[in-house]
């Protein structure tokens, strides 16, 4: 492109073009930062059922702060290594969704340490809402249903004691983050060869 | 009757720079020029003159080592974007 005088046609062109192409080529909704937090949790969660299984040591419990930290520094070194050089609208809805999301989590893990509550039901059914949030703004059918499938299983919660519920949540994050993480990344990656 | 189209959009560059700002909500140099394919140096020299006409808001930060520019379309620039389709629509009706 240079520096020239167009004529009225041409300008319309350019300016259909120029949106239509910018459209196109935009990152929104990589499965990066699915991958990261369902990953973590997963792993997290394994670890926690493993140790409580073997010791019957319920500070263990405290290592659910795990997951925040391996998260924030997970996503902020991947955003550091993949600079994004232009950002949308969905890009800010998304952000914004979780921000939300993200502080009402921390809020329920925290104040678990002073009452008891059904905590991993609850923090399913939040990141639930997050998913299928994302999924739609995405317009993106696996995440969906990933979305909706752990809003749907935060009643399994009530039906189920002990240590087992953790291992039931990691595999939860697993399906919900996880698995659409992967299949968005796939799908983006064939649409950019 | 025939509008008077803005000289400022009036040329290739320039109107696609503000045709990328249009469709974000901000985009770097890196990004415009890529879009552009345009050189560094004449990209630059066009964002000076969006800027100067108070249509684009360039921001200068540090990001690594590396100095990042980051563009955004004002609303002063969305007005005249759009008062440049309109005078473009008056053109285009009358040769049909």
């Amino acid at each position: 492109m240079e520096e020239k005088t167009l004529t009225e046609k041409e300008s319309l062109e350019l300016i259909s073009q120029m949106i239509l192409n910018t459209k196109q080529k935009l990152r929104s909704g990589s499965g990066k930062p699915f991958l990261i937090w369902g990953y973590t949790t997963f792993m997290v969660s394994l670890l926690i059922y493993y140790l409580i299984n073997k010791t019957e040591d319920y500070h263990y419990h405290w290592l659910w702060f795990l997951i925040p930290i391996i998260g924030f520094v997970g996503n902020y070194l991947s955003r550091k290594k993949r600079q994004k050089h232009s950002k949308n609208y969905i890009d800010r809805v998304i952000s914004y969704v979780w921000i939300v999301i993200g502080i009402s989590g921390f809020l329920i893990s925290f104040a678990t340490i002073f009452v008891r509550m059904p905590a991993l039901s609850m923090e399913v059914l939040l990141m639930g809402i997050g998913t299928t949030l994302t999924g739609l703004i995405l317009k993106f059918k696996p995440i969906i249903i990933s979305g909706f499938f752990a809003i749907a299983s935060c009643y399994i919660f009530f039906f189920i004691k002990g240590s087992e519920e953790i291992i039931i949540f990691g595999f939860i994050f697993l399906i919900m983050m996880v698995i659409p993480g992967h299949i968005l990344n796939y799908q983006q990656r064939r649409r950019h060869v | 009757m025939f509008k008077e189209l803005n000289p400022l959009l009036h040329s290739e560059l320039r109107l696609g720079i503000m045709s990328i700002l249009i469709s974000v909500e901000e985009a770097d140099f890196v990004f415009i020029r890529e879009r552009t394919m345009a050189t560094a140096g004449n990209v630059s020299v066009q964002i000076e003159k969006l800027s100067e006409a108070g249509y684009i808001e360039v921001k200068k930060g540090i990001e690594g080592k590396r100095t990042r520019t980051v563009c955004k379309i004002t609303e002063k620039g969305v007005n005249a974007f759009e008062e440049y389709v309109e005078a473009l629509k008056s053109y285009l009706d009358v040769s049909r």
